[in-house]
């Protein structure tokens, strides 16, 4: 049984839609940290 | 494999060039965010209040090694879709992980190793056991990573083996030694934006340049036991893998002093999202290899696949993406395993067997004096690459430990919520979990190490607490804190 070109394409395709948002997701939360001043 | 100057994909002097560039930013921010440490705590524990922007991001960022960057494209090239789904699931080790560090800083608000918590939990006998085991496992991963250090530099710039990696190693050693947690943390932030960018823009224009359907296509002509989901061997690594993964986290002084580090309702939080932002990371690096048929690139060496895939589809700018990507990778993970193994060296055997009345300034000074150490044995065993019967590739030395890990999960879970688990029965759990494990590994293959070592260890454990059951008094875990540490826990959130 062999997975799909849909199916493997999907899957590459979220996980690299994931992958391109966690930087700015982690940059949001940096900058929420700092105003609040608890980055540490 | 030794790649010459003339066929390498990036020029040396580029190479050279940003190396130096971003040695020099490595260990400049480190000096800067550690300039205001004073004490072991500081040093070690970065003041135990680390927010979540940081927290997740030193997670993520340590978690994402040189090791994912490379060995995911060569595990996508080896074993297919389930390769790079196998790898993907290491992300269950920083999920599983997250109600863990939340008990282990209610339990030890104090504390500062996982060997802490072990000893106090389990006795001086199991406490020796998980050392040996967590020093070799740490070893081997500061070894493997050292070695990707230099087999990247090779492969992309044509630099020596043992040049790049004594480069790298030593930018790591340097700031590590100047800041400490505070900077390895730090550091992980950046390095972790700048890792993801960099797989990311890869992924997505080989899917622009090559396409889903000529990738598809030309593996069904040439590999298509790659594209099979009943691949058997890669149904086991997939199951291999997520023992591995667990185990490397539950026991590692890595994830456990960022457990102690991170701010009081930070680190459940901090875990679970890391792991659900790494969980696609091995995906997206290891897709890449399958485009090898496709672009008709030949692999000398499979955990070469990655570089040599972006250079092909991106020139010279994949091979400085590549180049910078795992050079962070790298430093990431280089650094925090120098960090956390050098505070379980000062404690654990430093203060534990020699010094227990080491002052807090002695310690701070050993935890230095291990760092440099560390660096130095690491230097020594990677520069014989190729040359013991163990080392041979990067997953070599990674899995080899996974008999290691795997074993001492049970033991750890067993510890922080079982209350009657045997403390004998958890030393030998590790001990035979871990026998077998490698027996598996060298008669059976890589792929089963882990599985057959935590399958082991979690019978022993039953059995020996099921015999002879032990109470415990949780409270105790706080209440016995070793005299001499700093009074303060920090961690207002």
């Amino acid at each position: 049984m062999t997975i799909s070109v849909g199916a493997l394409g999907t899957i590459v395709v979220i996980a690299t839609s994931i992958a391109t948002l966690a930087p700015i997701l982690l940059i949001t939360l940096f900058v929420h940290d700092w105003k609040r001043g608890c980055l540490w | 494999m030794i790649i010459a100057e003339d066929v390498a994909i990036l020029p040396a002097g580029i190479a050279w060039g940003l190396l130096i560039a971003f040695s020099i930013l490595w260990v400049a921010l480190g000096w800067y965010l550690g300039r205001n440490n004073k004490t072991a705590e500081d040093h070690m524990l970065a003041g135990r209040n680390v927010g979540l922007a940081l927290a997740t991001a030193t997670a993520m960022a340590t978690w994402v090694t040189a090791n994912t960057t490379m060995t995911a494209p060569q595990l996508a090239l080896q074993l297919g879709v389930w390769g790079m789904f196998g790898y993907s699931l290491g992300a269950l080790g920083l999920i599983l992980f997250a109600p863990l560090a939340r008990r282990i800083r209610e339990l030890m608000p104090h504390g500062f190793t996982s060997g802490d918590f072990i000893r106090l939990r389990f006795g001086k006998f199991t406490w020796r056991v998980f050392l040996v085991v967590s020093l070799i496992y740490a070893f081997g991963w500061l070894v493997s990573l050292a070695m990707a250090g230099g087999v990247l530099i090779n492969a992309l710039a044509g630099i020596d083996y043992r040049v790049g990696m004594t480069v790298i190693l030593t930018v790591c050693v340097l700031y590590t030694l100047l800041g400490g947690l505070r900077a390895v943390i730090g550091t992980d932030f950046v390095q972790t934006i700048i890792i993801i960018l960099g797989v990311a823009f890869i992924a997505w224009l080989t899917i622009d340049k090559v396409g889903f359907e000529a990738i598809h296509f030309n593996l069904m002509e040439e590999r298509p036991e790659l594209l099979n989901l009943l691949f058997p061997a890669a149904i086991m690594f997939l199951f291999n893998n997520l023992l591995f993964g667990v185990g490397e986290i539950f026991h590692s002084n890595v994830w456990w002093s960022r457990a102690f580090a991170f701010g009081r309702s930070v680190g459940f939080r901090a875990y679970l999202l890391a792991g659900l932002l790494w969980l696609p990371i091995p995906i997206v690096a290891g897709f890449v290899a399958l485009a090898t048929p496709a672009l008709g690139i030949n692999v000398p060496v499979a955990d070469m696949v990655g570089p040599l895939v972006a250079a092909e589809v991106l020139g010279l700018t994949g091979a400085i993406v590549v180049f910078i990507v795992v050079f962070a990778a790298l430093a990431s993970s280089l650094d925090s395993l120098l960090a956390a193994t050098s505070d379980l060296v000062t404690r654990d055997i430093y203060r534990g067997h020699f010094r227990p009345r080491a002052s807090e300034d002695e310690q701070f000074r050993a935890t230095k004096v291990m760092v440099v150490l560390l660096g130095l044995l690491t230097w020594a065993a990677a520069s014989y690459r190729g040359e013991l019967p163990i080392i041979g590739s990067l997953a070599a030395v990674l899995y080899f430990t996974g008999a290691f890990v795997a074993s001492a999960i049970w033991p750890v879970v067993a510890g922080l919520y079982w209350r009657r688990a045997n403390p004998t029965g958890a030393a030998l759990s590790m001990i035979a979990g871990t026998t077998l494990g490698l027996v598996s590994y060298f008669v059976i293959g890589f792929y089963v190490a882990a599985l057959v070592g935590a399958a082991v260890s979690l019978a022993v454990l039953v059995l020996f607490t099921w015999i002879a059951p032990r109470d415990f008094d949780w409270r105790s875990l706080a209440e016995a804190e070793p005299r001499g540490t700093a009074g303060t826990t920090g961690g207002v959130r």
